[in-house]
């Protein structure tokens, strides 16, 4: 069953074709704007034509340094009058990467997610629970766009406020919930506390899970739970968000979306293109995008691809589970942070001493980030008020950068690591 | 003016009895110590008979250690003397943060410990002293 066959059921030298033709035009799109035009000026490859594929590799590569850098709009290749929605995530180092779509670039999100939805059986029928955050986080309104597409009936209830969520899964009878895996765990306690069996009390079929790395035994275990069959869904905002690619029925791998992204896996180290089903750090270009074409976006996401033709009959080729990252970004809440985003914050504060840990918990289904300091020699008054002030003002500025609210703990001088730039900054507590 | 060491700590068992072996290891006689706590830590605040020694043999074992200036005089050791104190300052609107004491000689005499906002220290002094009460001169530094 597909959402457009022609589309999925393309055949390879179709979709081989229509990615050339399509990549040829991104990189033309793409030369549109200031920050490609200069690029590609400058290295020589202003009005290079794409013949075929491979050509993409004589590009450089796009960072997320590289978007930071181009804030605010240095890659939008269209007037900003064509611009219908923007999206944004923190960027490494304080400053947020924006990206611009135009109605058309929506549309195609919408599709696409449509498509991954329709393939895990999402149907007309269904009423839809969107419990991810809205706003410039890309989870919540990537996903609904798609189920509205589909027909459904979605309910953009968001993260939080478990009474509620149970009270519409009962009352409206919730079919399918997009949410992530702890917070279904978490869920799941509460019910069984409640005397409500997870798997019974229901109408729950699929759980679309993203934003969050999760193990093959934690999908298992929810399914067990609730009675339900539970989707990996793949994106990051950059490209999107959500939908880059889909699990099906078969649950063997996410299909990456060919038509809408060029994906290539290289070796993070050299940036050499690795053969077919090696691991390595996947590379995407988008391929329809006119708002904010991306050329070669490393991602970081380690992963491979998956041989041979899936048994749902789709065309595009699959990847697998996320295995990590090439760099110490983690994922609070499905919000991106890197340490040096939290470092910065702590070095511009008055009072902080040079060494901290991060620590990740999760409590109740909910991830927690606590960020622990030294008080500098010379800061120190005696005063009680004084740290709680520090207190307050490094949670305030740590959640304006990280856009997480972290609980700041202060510790005595020379309980923390030393800093030898090595050091490992992050304890992560959560079991997944 | 009087010094009082305030010492940060995190709540957290065993604390206070690390400070009080290393006092007792350097032979500091305490005299009183009181603890004010903000949940996941807290600030010791301690007088002894040797502040300057204690202050630095803290800051040796690291802990982060600051001296506070506060207000230590004497007061009789009976029913309602820090009353009487409290009275005098409340009638120059003089606001006490913190207060403890300790008992010198029982039945006789205590120490009263105050703690008011800086610039407030000379004039809470000066008050004090016209009203006869006497600063004790061994917690001054």
């Amino acid at each position: 069953m597909f959402w457009n066959e022609k589309e999925e059921n393309i055949s390879e030298e179709e979709l081989l074709s229509l990615q050339l033709r399509r990549l040829a035009g991104a990189v033309e799109r793409a030369g549109r704007s200031s920050y490609y035009g200069n690029l590609f000026a400058g290295k020589g490859l202003k009005g290079k034509k794409i013949k075929n594929l491979d050509d993409i590799r004589d590009f450089p590569f796009t960072t997320k340094d590289d978007l930071r850098e181009s804030y605010p709009s240095g890659m939008l290749a269209t007037s900003m009058d064509d611009i219908v929605r923007m999206h944004a995530s923190s960027g490494t180092t304080g400053k947020s990467t924006l990206v611009f779509h135009t109605g058309r670039d929506i549309s195609n999100w919408a599709n696409i997610v449509a498509r991954g939805l329709y393939a895990v059986g999402v149907r007309k029928s269904d009423i839809f629970q969107n419990m991810m955050s809205y706003g410039l986080f890309t989870g919540g309104l990537g996903l609904h766009y798609g189920a509205e597409k589909i027909g459904a009936l979605v309910i953009p209830i968001g993260t939080g406020n478990t009474e509620r969520q149970i009270d519409f899964f009962k009352d409206l009878g919730t079919t399918v919930i997009h949410v992530t895996p702890s917070y279904l765990l978490h869920m799941g306690h509460v019910l069984e506390e409640k005397g409500l069996s997870p798997s019974e009390s229901f109408n729950i079929r699929i759980a679309i899970m993203g934003a969050e790395p999760h193990s093959e035994a934690t999908r298992k275990k929810l399914e067990e739970t609730f009675g339900i069959k539970v989707y990996n869904c793949y994106g990051l905002s950059e490209m999107n968000g959500p939908g880059v690619a889909f699990e099906c029925t078969f649950q063997g791998g996410l299909h990456l979306w060919e038509d809408n992204y060029f994906a290539e896996i290289i070796n993070p180290d050299t940036g050499q293109v690795l053969p077919e089903g090696e691991e390595g750090e996947l590379v995407l270009t988008t391929l329809c995008r006119e708002g904010m074409p991306i050329i070669r976006y490393r991602t970081k996401d380690i992963t491979r691809f998956i041989s041979g033709r899936c048994a749902c009959g789709r065309t595009h080729r699959r990847i697998g589970r996320m295995k990590g990252r090439t760099d110490d970004m983690f994922i609070v809440k499905g919000v991106n942070i890197f340490p040096s985003q939290v470092e910065t914050v702590l070095m511009e504060t008055p009072g902080v001493d040079k060494n901290y840990m991060i620590i990740l918990d999760r409590k109740e289904g909910l991830d927690i980030l606590s960020v622990q300091i030294e008080i500098r020699r010379d800061f120190f008054r005696g005063d009680l008020y004084q740290l709680r002030d520090l207190q307050e003002k490094l949670r305030e500025r740590l959640k304006h950068v990280i856009l997480v609210t972290p609980s700041v703990e202060l510790v005595e001088p020379g309980s923390l690591p030393v800093s030898t730039g090595k050091a490992k900054r992050v304890i992560d507590k959560r079991r997944l | 003016m009087g010094k009082q060491i305030s010492i940060f700590v995190e709540n957290k068992p065993g604390k206070v009895n690390k400070i009080t072996g290393i006092l007792e290891k350097a032979k500091i006689n305490m005299k009183a110590m009181t603890i004010a706590d903000s949940g996941s830590f807290g600030i010791i605040k301690l007088i002894t008979d040797d502040n300057e020694k204690a202050f630095n043999i803290l800051r040796e074992k690291n802990f982060l250690v600051s001296f506070q200036n506060v207000v230590v005089v004497e007061i009789p050791d009976s029913v309602g003397a820090f009353h009487k104190v409290a009275k005098i300052l409340e009638d120059r609107d003089i606001n006490i943060e913190d207060a403890y004491g300790f008992i010198m000689e029982e039945g006789v005499k205590a120490a009263l410990i105050l703690k008011v906002a800086g610039a407030d220290i000379p004039k809470v002094e000066e008050i004090l002293e016209k009203n006869n009460y006497r600063s004790i001169e061994k917690f001054n530094v």
